[in-house]
């Protein structure tokens, strides 16, 4: 037994290593195809380094010889397809069953798709030898993943991801999360996407799909993800299906201008990853499920859907699509943890706090002395330590709407005479200076500008304007006028336009 | 000790050194200068640090960017055995066969110009004699590797000054340049101390020329970079092929000149490496040159023949041989980002020499030869290497039999490890990502690796600076972002090509193809004015040479009448969308507020949101419509017009209008 990045038969490593004691470290040989799971209890960490072989964690390879931190609860999985040495702090178990050969099968039929689009953007003539080539018109990839809570669409959606990119074919596929309950790279109540070009690390579920670019020079060019994020505000989807609806379209207009412009980019195709209430069918949410499928079919273009162990989910798509899409069943990992309502919670609490300051992952004790990597960046302390700045501002520097919410709307934003009604996709202003306007420690999405031609702009552009960052009110002084705002950065807020939803968040 | 001013940041060993010291302020010390990063307590002994180190440098048998960072990694972070490592490379090069000095070199060089201190002021005392004896036991086209390193030199340190002091430069440059007459290297010269070598001359146009070529690299569409390799190019086919010392003279002046705009604007991006080719090296360093050279001393010289390049001037010039190749030779120092292209024109450099007659490309018999052999050379397109592994890679994936079906997909057994791992062998160390095989994985590589090498330089340098996230960008920014966003490099200094930058390009070349219109004036014409039917300004006229016609410029001819060409666009362009527009108006008008939204519009709307949403609330619009799809077809619309639509009135005010 020997720590983490001692001697290793006797292969002299002076430079990196200056073994400390008092770490208890277990080496564990992973047979091909296998995975090593683990599940974290909050406030525990883990270092995981491979020793020797390949091995990835969630289709991210693991450099040899680093040592890669885990944290804040996460709960994943180091698979190898050739077998692997592994070194790490704690253990919890090894499973011989994993999905990894359908879904490394899918990832190979969805590369077919690319390559074969790929040769017609380039204008190369077709191979013989593939009778699929007959095609003319050959389109890539663009899936969408279903499935039911705790069956690991995320998870399945990232491993394809990091297939693609990991190709060396310089794709760089988009990532599309329309699950409002999960942050993804941003803050949760955001529907957003991002081209991926560098496989999605894993480190905690503070940022399960990578974080988005900060100030910092990154280590690894996954860190600088440049989202494009609109703000929904709710966790539930049933909350308000129409907005949900329309934002959907607005993130597949967008996706689609951009494969105007960039045709390769086109080709790598595009994942997107669903909240699990479009597979739920029960209650009384199924019209609006249906709808909401219909809206990511139409809006991203989807030729591929994948039902993630969800056999009723899957005969329902085949029916409603099977003649013009390809929908595929894939297994369920028995890895899967269940998942609680508070567990949920505490993630949540974790992104922001990510999205605001960052998080270092302190590492297992005994390890603080080497360098290691945390979602693969390499000097954790000095890149993912964020500084957000906390100001004071007047209220009316800030314009701040609610949509279309009756509850919390202060009678004065009603019309005269008009019954509490409001169209769900209403916007309304919410002054601050009322009692029970629910913005004290509420989650602000700051807009991005209007449009800079007044004449162009319409009522109800802030439902289409994407966010900028997100914004925390952390106290209101109604007798002043002055709220104080937690904001990811320096920035004047005059004259800007933010959504309030129904995420708080406290420090 | 030291012929430096030391960095005032505190570096193990060596006490901080009081900020006046500088001549001149320090550039953004971020970008050049480092301290070694903080350091867990490693306790490692000199005797132990100095086999290690050797042991690894022993690696290092080939040009490897990888190995070279590697090890300039290592010597940063054990900064305080800088001796011990300067002795050790010093050690490697003397006892290395040939051809594995130069890589050695590069080392020293990157760690002089990286970490500079205090590996400059180490390796200052060594550099002259291990320079000069290296240079004399090497074949020529290392010798030339090695020059071009020199040049680097000049202002290789953070303060644009000589890396090593200018002690050393001039002695080195003057043993290998002349100035010195016992010297063996290139025999090609003929002069004294005063004269300048044909290799000189050719040593600082490649440098000139690798630098452009960096910047061309940078950026794949500077057309002005494009002109100033091709005519660096041919301007050294012409000096291959012998001019005098006179013009030799000339070229030199020009190409220091040359050289010197590109310092003064500063890199488009941080250069993490102190190799803005600078200000103080041309100005600086005249004692190193023996410099103008009396003109009337040296009447026209016969040409002659360059043979320190073992290229003969009557066979037709191997160019890859003489370019130097941006892998290779400056592997190291193209983590540089290149200059911004010089405010000067290089082009004129060429044509001015020809006709003021310094060159003539007909007086010099084999000059013209060359010229027309390189670009019968250049002509031919070489098959596409990149589309042939497309090529194998599509047969690869293809090659497997895979229906995506459910039952296909569990059921097939197919080896994709292979694909994941065994075909990507080249892997980084530091983060585990791979590349394919071959020239472009292995170029893709080093632009990888030289990003964590900058990461990790910017990192250890903003120790106490707190970073925060940053805002996201906008959909215009996000929409753009992919189509000119190359992996790896763009990214990594965080900078991207704005869209409206090629928007605007875009219409521009538009323009460009509308103002070359021309309509032949009828013969009589030349003198009545005519003038645009919707801009009512005079058209103008003008004589073509090549037709020998007169012509107005920038006119089209519609239904006998002559129109602006661009006039003319705008307006039919104008009128489809006017068609496009009110039709969508009016299919969309139903599901419109038919609430006076001319005043709204009119006012704010964050004052009058709430008035606005009580307006709709009499008549809600119907929440499904996507009003962001609507707008998005207008845009479509306009957007197939010219850019100049942008300014026209949008659709609900039409629609209100009307």
């Amino acid at each position: 037994m020997s720590a983490l990045g001692l001697e290793h038969e006797g292969k002299p490593n002076p430079l990196g290593s200056e073994g400390s004691s008092a770490v208890h470290v277990r080496q564990w040989q992973l047979e091909p195809e296998t995975e090593y799971r683990f599940e974290l209890d909050p406030g525990n960490s883990l270092a995981i380094k491979l020793v020797d072989g390949q091995a990835e964690i969630f289709g991210a390879e693991l450099a040899e010889g680093s040592i890669y931190v885990f944290g804040m609860e996460c709960k994943a999985a180091v698979y190898t397809w050739q077998g692997c040495t592994i070194e790490m702090t704690s253990t919890e178990y090894i499973s011989e069953e994993t999905p990894m050969n359908a879904y490394a099968n899918v990832h190979l039929a969805l590369e077919q798709m690319r390559v074969r689009a790929l040769r017609v953007i380039h204008g190369s003539p077709p191979s013989d030898d593939d009778e699929a080539d007959m095609d003319p018109n050959p389109e890539p990839p663009r899936v969408l993943v279903l499935g039911p809570e705790n069956s690991g669409k995320t998870t399945v959606s990232k491993i394809l991801v990091n297939y693609a990119v990991r190709m060396g074919q310089d794709w760089n596929p988009i990532f599309a999360n329309v699950d409002p309950g999960e942050g993804g790279w941003a803050v949760p109540g955001v529907i957003s996407a991002a081209s991926i070009t560098a496989p999605l690390q894993t480190s905690s579920p503070a940022a399960t799909l990578g974080s988005a670019a900060t100030s910092a020079p990154v280590h690894l060019v996954s860190n600088e993800l440049l989202p494009l994020s609109y703000w929904y505000g709710h966790a539930e989807t049933r909350r308000n299906p129409l907005l949900m609806d329309r934002l959907i379209r607005n993130l597949g207009e967008n996706i689609a201008e951009r494969w105007d412009a960039d045709a390769e980019c086109r080709a790598a195709g595009l994942i997107v990853d669903t909240p699990a209430s479009f597979a739920s069918s029960s209650g009384p949410q199924g019209d609006h499920r249906h709808a909401l499928i219909k809206a990511c079919v139409d809006a991203f273009r989807i030729n591929v859907i994948l039902v993630v162990g969800h056999e009723k989910l899957n005969v329902e798509m085949q029916r409603a699509y099977g003649n013009r899409i390809s929908i595929v069943k894939i297994p369920k990992s028995g890895g899967v943890v269940e998942l609680d309502s508070s567990y949920r919670e505490r993630v949540r609490k974790y992104q922001l706090q990510n999205y605001m300051y960052g998080k270092v992952i302190p590492p297992p004790p005994g390890l603080s002395a080497l360098p290691y990597l945390q979602g693969g960046e390499q000097t954790s302390d000095l890149t993912l330590n964020l500084a957000p700045s906390s100001s004071v501002i007047m209220f009316s520097d800030l314009v701040i709407y609610r949509i279309g919410e009756e509850t919390m709307a202060p009678t004065s934003a009603l019309p005269i005479g008009a019954a509490r009604v409001v169209s769900e996709m209403q916007p309304l202003i919410v002054d601050p200076a009322q009692p029970g306007s629910g913005l004290y420690n509420a989650v602000l999405a700051l807009l991005s500008p209007p449009n800079p031609d007044e004449s162009e702009r319409y009522d109800e552009e802030i439902l289409d304007l994407s966010v900028v960052g997100f914004l925390v009110i952390t106290a209101l002084d109604i007798p002043n006028k002055r709220m104080t705002v937690l904001a990811p950065g320096q920035g004047s807020f005059a004259g800007r336009t933010a959504i309030v939803g129904s995420f708080e968040w406290q420090e | 000790m030291s012929l430096y001013p030391q960095p005032h940041t505190q570096v193990f060993n060596s006490p901080p050194y009081p900020a006046q010291g500088y001549g001149q302020p320090l550039i953004p010390p971020t970008s050049y200068h480092y301290p070694p990063p903080v350091q867990p307590t490693f306790h490692v002994d000199p005797q132990t640090f100095r086999r290690d180190y050797t042991t690894r440098l022993a690696d290092l048998t080939v040009n490897s960017r990888p190995i070279i960072q590697n090890l300039s990694m290592i010597a940063q972070e054990y900064s305080r055995y800088a001796e011990i490592v300067a002795q050790c490379i010093e050690m490697h090069i003397r006892r290395v066969p040939l051809w594995m000095k130069l890589p050695a070199f590069y080392l020293l060089d990157a760690m002089s110009k990286n970490v500079f201190d205090p590996y400059a002021r180490c390796f200052t005392p060594l550099v002259v004699t291990l320079f000069i004896d290296t240079y004399e036991q090497v074949d020529p086209s290392t010798r030339s590797k090695m020059e071009e390193m020199l040049l680097t030199w000049r202002t290789g340190a953070p303060n644009g000054r000589e890396l090593f002091g200018v002690v050393p430069q001039v002695a080195i440059e003057r043993h290998i340049w002349g100035g010195d007459t016992t010297m063996t290297a290139s025999s090609s010269r003929s002069g004294g101390s005063s004269s300048i070598s044909t290799a000189q001359v050719l040593s600082e146009l490649e440098f000139v020329l690798s630098q452009k070529e960096r910047t061309l690299q940078a950026n794949p569409y500077d057309k002005l970079a494009q002109n100033h390799v091709a005519v660096l190019q041919q301007l050294r086919k012409l000096v291959q092929a012998g001019v005098s010392q006179e013009e030799l003279n000339q070229i030199l002046t020009q190409l220091r000149s040359l050289a010197q705009p590109a310092s003064s604007s500063p890199p488009p991006v941080p250069a993490p490496v102190p190799q803005s080719y600078s200000t103080a090296s041309y100005s600086v360093s005249p004692p190193s040159y023996p410099t103008p050279i009396d003109q009337t001393m040296y009447p026209s010289q016969p040409a002659y023949p360059t043979a320190s390049f073992s290229v003969s001037k009557t066979e037709p010039v191997d160019f890859s041989l003489l370019v130097p190749q941006p892998t290779a030779a400056s592997s190291v120092s193209a983590t540089v980002s290149a200059p911004s292209a010089p405010a000067s024109n290089i082009a004129n450099l060429f044509n001015a020499l020809v006709r003021t007659g310094v060159l003539s490309t007909s007086g010099t018999p084999t000059g013209a030869g060359t010229i027309a052999k390189t670009e019968e050379a250049a002509a031919p397109a070489p098959p596409d290497p990149e589309k042939e592994v497309a090529k194998v890679y599509r047969k690869t994936i293809l090659a497997n039999k895979l229906k995506l079906t459910s039952a296909d997909i569990v059921r097939q057994r197919l080896n994709v490890a292979s694909l994941l791992y065994k075909r990507l062998p080249v892997q980084c160390k530091q983060c585990g990502v791979r590349f394919p095989d071959g020239p472009k994985g292995r170029k893709t590589m080093e632009g990888h690796l030289d990003m964590h090498f900058r990461q990790n330089r910017k990192a250890s340098q903003a120790v106490s600076r707190g970073y925060s996230r940053s805002w996201f960008i906008s959909v215009e920014d996000w929409v753009h972002d992919g189509s000119i966003d190359i992996k790896g490099k763009g990214r990594a200094d965080g900078r991207k090509i704005n869209s409206s930058a090629a928007a605007a390009a875009e219409a521009a070349k538009r323009e460009a193809e509308l103002r070359a219109l021309f309509v032949v004036v009828p013969p009589g014409d030349e003198a009545k004015p005519i003038s645009c039917p919707i801009c009512k300004e005079i058209l103008k006229s003008e004589f073509l040479e090549d037709d020998e016609e007169w012509v107005w410029r920038n006119a089209v001819r519609r239904d006998d009448k002559i129109y602006h060409a661009t006039c003319h666009a705008e307006a039919t362009a104008s009128k489809s969308t006017l068609a496009v527009r009110l039709r969508n108006e009016v299919s969309s008008s139903r599901s419109r507020s038919q609430t006076p939204e001319k005043q709204i519009l009119r006012t704010p709307p964050k004052v009058s949101l709430s008035f606005s949403g009580e307006q709709r609330k009499a008549n809600s619009p119907s929440p499904t419509t996507p009003m962001g799809m609507k707008r998005k077809a207008d845009d479509d619309a306009s957007n197939s017009s010219l850019e100049t639509m942008r300014g026209e009135p949008p659709t609900k005010k039409l629609a209100v209008s009307a």
